[in-house]
């Protein structure tokens, strides 16, 4: 039960993303289609669930100073892995996400779970902690991906939603940077006002 | 002094670690890539010359001298020579065009008939913005290469006859113009016949 606990609250309650507001960079560019958004959220939680694993493991050896250096050359080390695996295995998969594997290292999420949580807290935990945040990460990123794709190409995972009209004039500006800030701003601001509703009740 | 040698130790110790793991993944994963690379560059070949024939013989040739440096490796266009297999007729060439595009040098695969002339293109290599110049290779876009000569192979902005993508001028600029200075090139070394001019 403490578990499902740990896991839950990186869906909601603790989202990386709209709570923490961490991982921004890759979260703001590859959400221009919900198919890169699955992808790099399948990605991205399995580098933060091994990074989580193994920053617990080595809690009590790595000493405190350099525990910063420690993380990066942790999370580094994974995110290479990843890109050579699924470059010689799954090429295809690799060449549509390619360019969004090395992101997955400027993610703060994963160096901000290693720090804030993995390293006091017990290796089961961390596992946990990890996959809930990686899937809180996702669920995000398809939310604000659905948006994007379906208002600036009028497709929902590449099937036509809109009708061909919409296609061919689509309000591009959704996939375009400015777009990704625009609709966050919408999204945080439901958010704030639900919480605040909640809060009032 | 002592706790300063100590950190930099573990440290180190952590680096190796990932050091040898990753020289290890590397060295199992690296000829998988390259095998798989030079595959998907002959499957491009033979797409973008289809056309051409059923039989086909590739044989390497090299055409010197390019402006830009982004249109080849080592100042050279490495152009493929396409025949008949069983007559030996040469039928056209295919070459690997690089064009400096938004956020990736963009590497196409181009096929081109003797008298010059387009028969196919396809996007070996790309980074570009995902949802935007990323589009270059799908169709249609990449598609209405075929059959357009060196004077057209531009963009409409710059006079030529290929429709950008919209929000990625760059990236359709990237492809036509490295397109058209590898043609141009080959045109140099009178490799099409009939005096393919403009």
């Amino acid at each position: 039960m403490r578990l499902w606990g740990e896991f839950a609250k990186g869906i909601y309650k603790e989202n990386p993303v709209f709570k923490q507001a961490l991982g921004m960079c890759p979260f703001l560019a590859v959400t221009t289609s919900v198919e890169n958004a699955l992808g790099m959220g399948a990605a991205s939680t399995f580098v933060v669930v091994c990074s989580n694993f193994l920053v617990s493991v080595l809690r009590k050896l790595i000493p405190r100073k350099v525990r910063i250096p420690c993380y990066i050359v942790i999370i580094a080390t994974f995110v290479t892995l990843v890109d050579m695996v699924m470059n010689a295995y799954a090429p295809q998969l690799h060449r549509s996400l390619g360019i969004f594997i090395p992101l997955i290292v400027v993610n703060c999420m994963i160096l901000g779970r290693a720090e804030g949580f993995a390293n006091k807290n017990t290796v089961i935990k961390s596992l946990a902690d990890g996959f809930g945040m990686g899937v809180g990460f996702t669920l995000a990123m398809i939310l604000i991906a659905s948006f994007r794709e379906i208002l600036g190409n009028g497709t929902w995972l590449a099937v036509n939603v809109l009708g061909e009209r919409f296609h061919n004039q689509p309000v591009l500006i959704a996939i375009l940077a400015p777009g990704a800030f625009i609709i966050m701003g919408f999204i945080l601001g439901t958010f704030n006002i639900l919480e605040r509703r909640k809060a009032g009740r | 002094m002592g706790e300063i040698l100590r950190l930099g130790l573990i440290l180190m110790l952590v680096a190796l670690v990932a050091a040898v793991a990753l020289g290890f993944v590397n060295s199992k994963t690296a000829p998988i890539i390259e095998e798989q690379e030079r595959m998907r560059r002959q499957e491009a070949m033979r797409t973008v010359t289809s056309s051409l024939g059923d039989s086909l013989q590739f044989d390497s040739l090299a055409v010197e001298g390019l402006a830009n440096p982004y249109a080849m490796v080592d100042r050279r266009l490495a152009v493929v020579a396409v025949s008949d297999a069983v007559s030996g007729d040469r039928l056209g060439y295919t070459f690997v065009a690089y064009g400096k595009g938004y956020s990736s040098t963009v590497q196409t695969m181009v096929g081109v008939d003797s008298s010059g002339r387009i028969v196919g293109c396809s996007i070996l290599y790309q980074q570009e913005t995902p949802g935007l110049g990323a589009n270059a290779e799908n169709q249609p876009w990449i598609g209405q290469f075929e059959g357009k000569r060196i004077s057209q192979c531009s963009v409409r902005k710059d006079g030529g006859e290929i429709d950008s993508i919209t929000g990625a001028t760059i990236t359709s600029r990237a492809v036509s113009d490295s397109v058209r200075e590898g043609l141009e090139a080959m045109r140099e070394q009178d490799l099409f016949e009939g005096g393919e001019r403009a």
